[in-house]
């Protein structure tokens, strides 16, 4: 008898002993829900342990923004529509960094469990897909939604909001958070390294949520700019955002809802699709 | 090639010997810590461009009239110099910082205690690469902003003297953050907390004029200013203090750095444990 075999022997005769069953399959019904609390707890964890970078870092550079933005261009603007240009920026800006911090969210968590390579400790536990997505989705969001109130809060010190549909801001909050947590998602999984992601952030998110109305009315731009700017999400996201603060939108209040909840659920699929089907995650 | 017939005689190994500065090894290092910042050129040189782009965009698209005035130039002349600094000054606090925390991270970061590097050549050798790859940024973001009405600098020796003295001390303050670090996150709270304050209260958008007037003897006595000054000065020619006083303010600076930096490489301030 090798000594494994004997090693083995003992274990299970010291289980006898004990009256203790051998271990069983684990069973739950449709949902594994410990498992997708777990995996939220992670991510969530993942966060609040660097703070500071993660929740502190984004207010603190939201009202360097806002405050560069007012003294420099608050006399030379004037209004935008009937909005002073302050409460005009300010939704904009709010809805930057829940933007930015949705994203970054999934797309670091994915990127680092790639590089390190615990992504397997992911892929591995009696976890669904479906239920890894969710999983990661509500970690962007939640992150998404502590950065939005913590900057609302911090903004209104400044600004005097008139918090004209407090639906409407939580429902683009919530939709906009989503589309980035997806696309942060689709980003970790295809990028292979650290500066793909930079490139994708720099290069895709940036000059997008840039350009997206935050900073003036989309009529301001010249009018084949308006019809590009029409078929770029993140401006229904800050316009229904800034229509929710102020009462005031470019676009009809129902058109960018439908685009939000279009545009989520495409990515949703499309999220899902490549965890089913493994893409640079299981070789 | 090097001679080594020095290294070994009749087969016993005795210590190399080098004049005042080891140029060989401070040469190697400086091409270790180029290659380093601009082998991700597209993170390093193109991002940099597309922000300052961005920035001058959405700037441009939000001004209501085109004959708005800041600091008495136009609005755009007076923001490009503003933009072309933060993207200079951005480059050289990422460049030593990000290198030294990186060979941190991986534990190879006691490696430089034992190069046969003094401490000044270890502080040259960052300083010089932190200047060459901001004067890069430099001419990549004005080249950029070329389009939006930019024009041929003033001055372009006091151009390269105020981009050069104004990356060398965020260099050197880059230098003492990333020995400062045990981690990844102390850099970017640097980076949130301490440098973009600093910058964006320095005069890169706006003209401290627009400020409240008991404000304005703080933002002088930010050493950010003057280097955005003094760039402003080179770029349009109109400056808001004399470009003298600047280039002595930033020479000051960057000398109590110096020192500082040394200091901490000499003693091995988280360096050797």
């Amino acid at each position: 008898m090798t000594e494994t075999a004997e090693n083995q022997e003992a274990a299970a005769a010291t289980i006898r002993a004990q009256g203790t069953h051998t271990p069983k399959v684990c069973e739950f019904g449709h949902v594994n829900w410990r498992g997708l609390w777990t995996l939220y707890h992670r991510e969530v964890k993942r966060f609040f342990k660097v703070f500071t970078q993660t929740l502190a870092a984004p207010v603190v550079t939201t009202l360097l923004f806002y405050t560069i933005f007012t003294v420099a261009l608050q006399n030379r603007v004037g209004t935008v529509g009937d909005a002073p240009f302050a409460v005009f920026l300010a939704p904009g800006l709010i809805m930057m960094t829940i933007l930015q911090n949705s994203f970054a969210n999934t797309s670091s968590s994915m990127m680092t469990s790639k590089i390190q390579g615990n992504i397997v400790d992911v892929l591995m536990p009696p976890i669904s897909p479906l239920e890894m997505l969710c999983g990661f989705l509500a970690g962007g969001l939640t992150r998404g939604f502590i950065v939005g109130v913590s900057a609302t809060i911090a903004m209104s010190f400044l600004v005097d909001f008139p918090f004209h549909n407090i639906a409407a801001i939580l429902f683009f909050a919530l939709t906009a958070s989503a589309m980035l947590a997806l696309l942060g998602m689709i980003g970790g999984i295809w990028a292979e390294k650290f500066d793909h992601m930079a490139a994708i952030t720099n290069f895709v998110i940036v000059p997008l949520s840039f350009l997206s109305g935050t900073f003036y009315s989309i009529q301001r731009l010249p009018e084949i700019w308006q019809i590009v700017a029409q078929f770029n999400p993140f401006f229904y996201a800050i316009d229904g955002f800034r229509y929710g603060f102020i009462g005031q939108g470019d676009a009809p209040f129902w058109l960018g809802a439908m685009v939000m909840i279009g545009v989520d659920i495409l990515l949703f699929l499309a999220v899902h699709r490549m965890l089913v089907s493994g893409y640079k995650l299981k070789s | 090639m090097v001679d080594r017939s020095d290294l070994l005689l009749g087969g016993v190994p005795v210590a190399r010997r080098f004049g005042l500065f080891n140029w060989l090894g401070l040469a190697t290092f400086y091409r270790r810590e180029m290659a380093r910042n601009f082998k991700i050129w597209k993170i390093t040189l193109a991002a940099p461009a597309i922000r300052a782009v961005l920035f001058a965009s959405v700037f441009g698209l939000a001004i209501d009239h085109e004959n708005a005035v800041m600091g008495g130039l136009p609005f755009m002349t007076f923001l490009i110099p503003g933009l072309v600094t933060v993207a200079a000054l951005e480059r050289a606090l990422e460049s030593s910082a990000f290198s030294i925390v990186y060979d941190k991270m991986e534990g190879i970061f006691g490696d430089l205690a034992v190069l046969p590097l003094t401490p000044g050549e270890l502080v040259l050798g960052f300083s010089a690469a932190a200047v060459s790859g901001s004067l890069m940024v430099a001419v990549v973001v004005w080249a950029a902003l070329l389009p939006f009405g930019e024009a041929l600098p003033y001055n372009p020796l006091a151009l390269l003297f105020f981009v050069a003295i104004g990356s060398l001390m965020i260099g050197l303050f880059s230098q003492i953050a990333g020995l400062w670090a045990r981690k990844w996150d102390y850099i970017t709270s640097v980076q949130t907390f301490i440098f973009l304050p600093f910058v964006f209260f320095s005069g890169v958008f706006f003209s401290l004029d627009e400020l409240p007037a008991f404000l304005l003897p703080v933002a002088r006595a930010n050493p950010v200013f003057y280097i955005v000054d003094g760039i402003r000065f080179s770029l349009t020619g109109q400056a808001e203090v004399s470009p003298v006083v600047g280039a002595v303010v930033c020479v000051g600076v960057a000398a109590i750095l110096w020192v500082v930096s040394y200091r901490l490489f000499s003693i091995g301030y988280r360096m050797k444990s």
